[in-house]
């Protein structure tokens, strides 16, 4: 008991640090921490809020199983992103001559992420309020992509900070920061759809898919826009 | 192999094509190694694009199991389509070349045509998990297409580019030897200057624009091979990849290796865009 909490402190220590870019989360002090901190972020805070959506309705204890779920998709569904979009990255950062550099952008782009899941985290009492005042699925849902949408400014801010010192450097970074953004937004969507449900709707049984096949997202918002 | 993978690495990083590797108009890059790399990695990029196909059969959408074989033809016909193309343009690139007076001779100039290629597949396969996790959850064919088109689009963008930066460093005249500095002891109290010490130590990636000291003419002269070479290569690549059809396998047609000669890309061009406008 004593042993977690003096684990959790430290946890807190640690991710009150790197929201503030301080010790050994300064940009440009990598050197100075294992590499495994912010992967660890990461899972650290990502569940927690993953669990906290995964908590809509709680009336049976099949949906507690949403909650366990949800923990486990939302740091999958940021290092899945990651890992798709990475190959192409890397390839067009060597073509860029910033491949000395790659270790960086790598610690910028998971510092995005951990400081995404940190903000997440602490937006779960918020959502979890929510569910306490509502109990309108649809109004849910859009909760937790404003939610989402504010962690991911955060995680913006975050990465930049790291990013600012590399376009110091060199001026393609700013090129492929955009061309980054881009890429995460265009695949994390689609993964995001594929991972469904998050939520859960309480007219449909508890699962980890959706139980249909999987479809894309922006096949179905094209054919929402224009039909067919 | 480790070796191969090596001497891509260092085309991608713009060791090949650098300033100094570049003296008297040599191309440093060896056929009989990047000609198999462009036909592995142009294979790498047709077996993420033959997943739709396979995925097609797999969750049932057709019943057909003759369409898996479009997988296998996919693997053959993306690299088909980038060298075949680069064969039969080949002899037409080098002649306007030399007619221009660049100084390339034939095998640098069939060298540096392979590099492209291959940054352009290399590109493209790296962009291959991208089209392989859409390929997962998407049946419509219409998005696969555009998704091809537009990652296609990015790597041909980049072999542009890759290909316009090594003619103009080709362009440049041989540069001397840069005499050694005496070393001076930095001040302590400095500040380094992260700019200026990166500089100073990074190698310039193939596609950066480096400052040659050539006169305009001789980067105008680069630029006009350049845009006679898109030209070409793309008037001709457009009809190859017509010949090749179908690529990614249209769902509502049965698998065939090749589609009948019928027409050709530009006037396809021309009846699309007649039926777009209404014209008889």
């Amino acid at each position: 008991m004593i042993a977690s909490i003096s684990a959790m402190r430290a946890a807190i220590f640690q991710a009150d640090r790197f929201l503030r870019g301080a010790g050994p989360f300064a940009p440009g002090a990598s050197a100075a921490r294992p590499a495994w901190w912010l992967p660890l972020m990461v899972v650290a805070f990502g569940p927690i809020y993953g669990a906290c959506m995964g908590s809509f309705q709680l009336d049976s204890s099949d949906r507690l199983f949403l909650m366990l779920y949800g923990a486990l998709k939302v740091p999958f569904l940021l290092f899945a992103t990651t890992l798709v979009c990475l190959p192409g990255f890397f390839v067009l950062n060597t073509l860029l001559g910033l491949r000395d550099d790659f270790r960086d952008v790598l610690q910028a782009i998971v510092a995005g992420q951990a400081g995404l899941s940190i903000v997440l985290a602490s937006l779960a009492p918020l959502t979890r309020f929510w569910y306490f005042s509502s109990s309108a699925y649809r109004a849910a849902l859009l909760f937790n992509v404003a939610m989402f949408t504010v962690a991911t400014l955060a995680g913006q801010f975050v990465m930049l900070r790291y990013y600012r010192e590399l376009m110091r450097r060199h001026r393609h970074h700013r090129l492929m920061l955009g061309a980054w953004v881009i890429l995460y937004a265009f695949v994390g969507i689609q993964m995001a759809w594929m991972l469904r449900p998050f939520v859960g709707s309480p007219d449909m049984p508890v699962s980890f898919f959706r139980q249909e096949p999987f479809s894309n997202a922006y096949v179905v918002v094209a054919r929402l826009f224009f039909g067919g | 192999m480790i070796q191969w993978f090596r001497q891509l690495d260092e085309l991608l990083r713009g060791k090949i094509t650098s300033p100094d590797r570049l003296v008297e108009g040599r191309v440093e890059l060896p056929l009989r190694r990047f000609v198999p790399l462009a036909v592995l990695l142009g294979a790498t990029y047709g077996f993420f694009m033959g997943w739709y196909a396979l995925s097609l059969y797999l969750s049932k959408t057709t019943q057909d199991a003759a369409c898996c074989w479009q997988a296998v033809a996919c693997i053959i016909k993306l690299p088909a389509l980038f060298l075949l193309t680069l064969v039969v343009t080949f002899p037409s690139l080098y002649v306007f070349n030399a007619l221009v007076g660049c100084r390339l001779s034939f095998t640098a100039t069939l060298r540096l045509l392979v590099g492209a290629v291959v940054v352009n597949v290399a590109v493209a396969a790296s962009l291959g998990p991208i089209l392989g996790f859409f390929t997962l959850s998407t049946t419509s064919y219409s998005f696969m297409v555009l998704l091809n088109v537009v990652l296609l689009a990015v790597a041909g963008f980049v072999a542009l580019a890759f290909l316009l930066h090594t003619l103009c460093r080709l362009a440049a005249p041989p540069t001397p030897a840069r005499p050694v500095a005496p070393e001076v002891p930095e001040p302590v109290s400095a500040q380094p200057d992260s700019r200026a010490s990166f500089e100073l130590h990074r190698k310039p990636g193939p596609l950066e624009r480096l400052p040659t000291g050539v006169p305009e003419q001789g980067l105008g002269q680069a630029r006009t091979i350049f845009q006679v070479w898109v030209l070409i290569y793309g008037l001709v690549g457009a009809q190859m990849g017509w010949l090749l059809r179908p690529f990614v396998g249209n769902p509502n047609m049965p698998f065939e290796w090749l589609r009948s000669r019928q027409g050709n890309f530009f006037q396809a061009v021309v009846t699309h865009a007649q039926h777009l406008l209404d014209v008889p």
